[in-house]
């Protein structure tokens, strides 16, 4: 019944970029696996080798001693791999029973038989301690309902190995405890599992053993009672952080006068009376699990959702920001932690992307491509953007050069407070250091810098002040000694 | 650095894939000069001064609110409504030009005062649908499919079901706007010269030209990147009723007349003069002077069929399609 | 071609007999309740606009003259909603007779069968159904005289030698009955040339366009059936424009308001002639129906409406300035 993995010098690259280096190891059949690493460490694009949503580019693996390579995640079930996403793969108008089918429905000769099929999905439901009808739709779950029927859908694929990336970011801990007693009985059953989860104490409590990756390379295998969370921490992070990170410039003293202040302020459904002020050569992070609300905040204040109550001053005067083109005109601007979907128009040269925000300084009225150019070589010099070719789409660019781009477009309009969601999400190490560097000359240059991000330790490296989030309140601002990883996942958590 | 230099370091495969690219681009203009070669061969009339300049003037209502349509297809909208607009407006503008000729008399006031009526009556045609859109909320094909009903009911409740007709008087101080001609061009081709000319500037070479293609391309990123979104969708739809302001105006003094059957068609026209020049009907990307081109090439082959009888009568909106779906391939995969 | 065979057969009627007839309003006939359906297309262009508006003016007439007759008039916009509405004129209005203007034949075909299965009588107007036996009497214009009035004029006018071109209106069989019935004519004389003949969809732009392109490629036409008064507009501004002073006739069709009053007035040499197919016969089908149930009489099977040759000698009679059409 289980399943025995081996990586054998597995590498993958994505373009230019090579995201995993000659990964081997073993996983050991019946067991769960905790697979530690920061982002951008390989973890999921190794899981989703596994599972057959991609291919290695050298090497590969083995199950059962057998070298296998899916070219579907078809195949990879079949042979028994099932991955649970971090994002959903699910049907919003299709129902919960045709969800959990999808691609391998049961059939009655000519015609699809739906009695069968929601007769199974209730009893895979009931596994994973979901109570409603199979035949709701998905567009009507919350997000928890929706992760627990990603799972009943792993589960009635008969998996023998199942990976579960992030699967508690949006579990209440009454779900996650129904989650856990659920693994300890596939586990039981024999099943192999991987858990891929940045909460240590979740690691530290189910799994039997910890993998450990950094920078797409394999690092460790331990038995997890073997260490401690902050010895898995320091495995994870791996570097000395004055490598990474330039040095801090001394925090603005807290007398300073706020540059952008923000009372009470409401995003319904997201975030509840947030008060945080930034001042002027300052970088303020942000902190908090998936669905902490950061994100949500920052648009509500953009105009991009609606936003209830509170009040927002920029150096003491009221704002009343309808759209990013009123902030943008106040000097505020966002750069979205969707690249493709909100970031970049990908199908545009690299010199429509960069003027967007700030085409009318480039019009009077009749726009200059002259000067559009300059710009655009200035800022690949300023932002060293690596291509080849200034006359190419912005698709053509790797995934860092494309953030590169993306955040000198939101600083075209020379901003005073530039809110950077995720900068460095999906970028290798060279990049994110470039990220990190750039981000210190803005503040040294005095403008106040507010950076969300999940990565914990670039937060710890880079900022003066973090603020946290959880369930949409803030819950924490630290600073100095105080700001620490075990401080800031306690308050993002809400262990203590 | 000059554009030339940066182009110095493209690979040979980069370039020729370049080259193919704009190839692609002349799709219509090879599929026209094709079907002009066509016309030849089959009827020397064909290639005559007058022959050209009738189909140039007959392509003028089309292809000036092709022009239009080019933006509002380029920012991801559609506009179903333009026929019906347009016979709307015409109605209007005789309507309103038989009221004031009869207070004022016939006089180039009254020709003024009609041919203003045309361009605001398609502005505000333009912001409503434009306000629906946005502020309402509402797909752009719905709103217009239901102002396609609405501005044609109306034009047939104005006429009684009959037609609208100008004033004798009136008409002929009018008709030179469409019959006229300058240095033995008519005004009517001018106006689309000019309107492409102006179009395309607008497009290319203006901070709104570049919100509407990055709008049509992805509406998120350009949200996100500071584009006033529904002011920039709102103009557009206006630019477009503009546009069938200015078609109509040359319009009216053609026949002098408007009716129910005023127009008929002329969107599904103006939107394969669109797709036919090049432009994606997903937006994002779009040639004001392949649209042009789209609108001549489409004029041209009625007008090779009117001047032959090789094939069937009951075949003509086949020959369409063919050459449709045949300029279409040419250009495929161009982005 | 059997239809209009058949049609002649049964007997034209003069439209001045079936006029006299009609306007004998009857005294006679006070006793019985007689609700008159009247189902038609709503008016989408000026020809059905005519239909609506006579229609109306029937209603008028009979129900001032007739107080125990109601006269209730529907308009469709398509085949499916006329074949409601004559469910309703059954259900709801309790008809006893009905007028109906087929929007289609073959789709309105079984719904009015029903309508005559229920016992009530059924006059069947202009666009014939496909089983005869779903009505009791039809009252059509002429196609044939529509075709063959203008060929015999054209060629009489051309003193039987010339070229002409012909404009259609939008491919259906009554456009074929017009043409082939002007083919028909010329056969007989072969020193006029039909050069060619092109759809131009009864509409004004078209006609503009077809005979643009027309005037390209024959450099000498000498007359033109537009075969539709709206049509002769766009052809008479496209010679117009091409200052073409070869042709010497433009001949339309149907006896629009316009168009005859071009002819009353005489502004325009190239119009000498017209053919009528006026929307009017609605008004006599309405009447004759009407006329007839209250005696209780019928119709006989088919009333042809003959169309005529209007010139201007009796083109007043054609002039209704209240009309749309």
């Amino acid at each position: 019944m289980s399943l025995t993995v081996a990586f054998q010098k597995l590498s993958k690259n994505f373009g230019p970029v090579r995201v995993l280096h000659e990964v081997s190891f073993e996983l050991a059949p019946g067991r769960v696996t905790g697979l530690l690493g920061e982002n951008g460490a390989g973890k999921s694009t190794l899981m989703k080798i596994l599972a057959g949503y991609e291919t290695a580019t050298e090497g590969g693996f083995a199950i059962d001693g057998q070298p296998l390579r899916f070219t579907s995640s078809r195949e990879a079930e079949h042979a028994g791999v099932v991955l649970i996403h971090q994002e959903f793969n699910l049907a919003e108008d299709l129902t919960v029973a045709q969800n959990i089918f999808l691609g391998h429905e049961r059939r009655r000769g000519w015609l699809l038989d739906d009695d069968n099929m929601n007769a199974a999905a209730r009893e895979v439901l009931q596994q994973v301690g979901l109570t409603l009808s199979p035949t709701t739709r998905v567009r009507q779950l919350i997000v928890a309902e929706k992760q627990l029927v990603e799972i009943a859908k792993a589960l009635s694929r008969k998996a023998r190995l199942l990976v579960m990336d992030e699967p508690t970011a949006t579990l209440t801990p009454t779900e996650t405890e129904r989650l856990f007693a659920l693994i300890a009985q596939l586990k039981a059953q024999g099943v192999s599992i991987i858990y891929i989860s940045h909460k240590l104490d979740e690691v530290e409590r189910i799994t039997d053993e910890v993998v450990v990756m950094r920078d797409g390379r394999f690092i460790t295998r331990a038995p997890t009672a073997s260490l401690n969370r902050h010895q898995m921490a320091n495995l994870m992070v791996g570097r000395e952080l004055s490598d990474l990170y330039p040095p801090k410039t001394p925090t603005p003293p807290p007398a300073a006068a706020a540059l952008l202040q923000v009372r009470d302020f409401s995003v319904p459904g997201w975030a509840r009376e947030v008060s945080f002020e930034v001042r002027a050569g300052e970088i303020l992070g942000f902190a908090g699990l998936v669905g902490a609300g950061r994100t949500e905040l920052f648009e509500g204040l953009l105009g991009l959702r609606p936003a209830s109550g509170g009040a927002v001053t920029l150096v003491g005067r009221a704002l009343h920001l309808r759209n990013p083109r009123d902030a943008a005109d106040e000097g505020i601007t966002y750069l979205s932690e969707d690249r493709k979907g909100k970031g970049l128009h990908v199908n545009f040269g690299l010199r429509q992307n960069l003027t967007l925000m700030n085409l009318a300084q480039y019009a009077r009225p009749v726009l200059s491509p002259a000067r559009e150019h300059a710009a655009l070589v200035q800022a690949v010099e300023d932002f060293g953007i690596r291509t080849g070719d200034l006359q190419q789409k912005a698709s053509a660019l790797s995934g860092g050069n494309q953030q590169k781009l993306a955040l000198a477009k939101v600083l075209q309009p020379q901003p005073r407070v530039v809110v950077l969601d995720e900068p460095t999400r999906g970028v290798d190490v060279g990049a994110k250091r470039d990220i990190y560097f750039l981000i210190q000359r803005l503040a040294q240059a005095g403008q106040a810098v507010i950076v969300i991000s999940s990565e914990l330790v670039e937060l710890i490296g880079l900022c003066h002040r973090v603020a946290v989030m959880r369930a949409g309140r803030l819950t924490a601002t630290l600073q100095d000694d105080m700001l620490t990883e075990e401080a800031l996942i306690a308050h993002a958590t809400g262990t203590r | 650095m000059p554009p030339e230099l940066a182009d110095s370091h493209v690979s040979p495969a980069a370039r020729a894939a370049h080259l193919w690219g704009r190839l692609h681009g002349f799709g219509p203009v090879v599929g026209l000069l094709l079907l002009c070669l066509v016309g030849t061969l089959l009827n020397p009339d064909f290639a005559t001064l007058d022959n050209t300049l009738n189909v140039l003037q007959r392509t003028a209502f089309i292809g000036i609110i092709a022009v239009g349509m080019c933006f509002v297809i380029i920012s991801g909208g559609i506009d179903l409504s333009v026929g019906s607009m347009a016979a709307l407006i015409a109605g209007c503008v005789i309507m309103v030009m038989n009221k004031a000729g009869a207070g004022m008399g016939a006089g180039p006031t009254v020709v003024a005062l009609g041919m203003l009526v045309a361009l605001l009556l398609g502005a505000v045609f333009g912001l409503i649908h434009g306000l629906l859109i946005t502020k309402g909320r509402i797909e752009p094909f719905i709103v217009t499919l239901g102002t396609l009903g609405i501005f044609r009911a109306y034009l047939t409740y104005f006429a009684d079901g009959g037609a609208l007709t100008l004033d004798n008087a009136l008409a002929d101080l009018y008709s030179p706007v469409y019959y006229g001609s300058l240095l033995g061009v008519p005004f009517p081709v001018w106006m689309l010269v000019a309107v492409a000319i102006a179009g395309g500037f607008i497009l290319n070479r203006t901070a709104y030209g570049r919100y509407v293609q990055a709008i049509g391309s992805n509406e998120q990123v350009a949200r996100y990147a500071a584009v006033d979104v529904d002011r920039v969708k709102i103009l557009t739809y206006m630019l477009l009723g503009l546009c069938v302001g200015i078609a109509t105006l040359l319009y009216v003094p053609r026949l002098g007349s408007a009716s129910p059957t005023t127009g008929l068609l002329w969107e599904l026209e103006a939107i394969a003069s669109v797709i036919v020049g090049g432009t994606a009907l997903r937006g994002g990307a779009g040639s004001v002077a392949g649209t042009v081109v789209g609108a001549i090439l489409l004029s041209v082959i009625s007008n090779i069929l009117n001047l032959t009888s090789i094939i069937s009568v009951y075949l003509n909106a086949a020959v369409q399609g063919f050459v449709i779906i045949i300029v279409a391939f040419l250009q495929r995969g161009r982005r | 071609m059997s239809t209009f065979n058949r049609r002649r057969a049964l007997g034209v009627l003069s439209l001045a007999a079936m006029l006299s007839m009609t306007f004998m309003a009857t005294p006679a006939s006070a006793q019985k309740k007689e609700v008159l359906g009247v189902a038609i297309p709503a008016a989408t262009h000026s020809f059905t606009a005519g239909i609506v508006y006579w229609a109306n003016e029937a209603k008028k007439e009979l129900e001032k003259a007739n107080p125990n007759l109601q006269v209730i008039v529907k308009t469709a916009a398509n085949a499916s909603e006329q074949a409601n509405q004559l469910q309703d004129l059954v259900t709801v209005n309790k008809i006893t007779s009905l007028v109906v203007f087929p929007f289609e034949s073959a789709a309105l075909t079984k719904p009015v069968a029903q309508v005559k299965a229920k016992g009530i009588y059924v006059t069947v107007v202009d666009r014939g159904l496909t089983d005869t036996s779903a009505q009791d009497a039809y009252v059509s214009g002429d196609n044939t005289a529509f075709g063959k009035i203008p060929a015999e004029y054209i060629a009489k006018a051309l003193s039987g030698k010339g070229n002409i071109v012909a404009l259609r209106g939008i491919p259906t069989t009554l456009d074929n009955e017009r043409m082939d019935a002007f083919n028909a004519v010329l056969k007989n004389h072969p020193d006029i040339k039909l050069l060619d003949a092109k759809h131009a969809n009864w509409n004004r732009d078209d006609a503009f366009k077809v005979t643009q392109d027309f005037l390209t490629r024959f450099k000498q036409i000498d007359a033109i059936w537009a075969a539709d008064d709206d049509m002769a507009v766009g052809v008479l501004k496209a010679i117009e424009q091409a200052k073409r002073k070869d042709i010497k006739l433009v001949f339309g069709g149907a006896g629009a308001k316009g168009a005859i009053k071009t002819l009353i007035d005489g502004s325009n040499p190239l119009i000498q002639a017209n053919v009528s197919y006026s929307p009017r016969f609605m008004y006599d089908a309405i009447k004759l129906t009407a006329e007839a149930r209250l005696k209780d009489q019928k119709l006989p099977a088919t009333t042809i409406i003959p169309s005529v040759l209007i010139t201007k000698a009796n083109a007043k009679d054609f002039y209704f300035p209240n009309s749309p059409f």
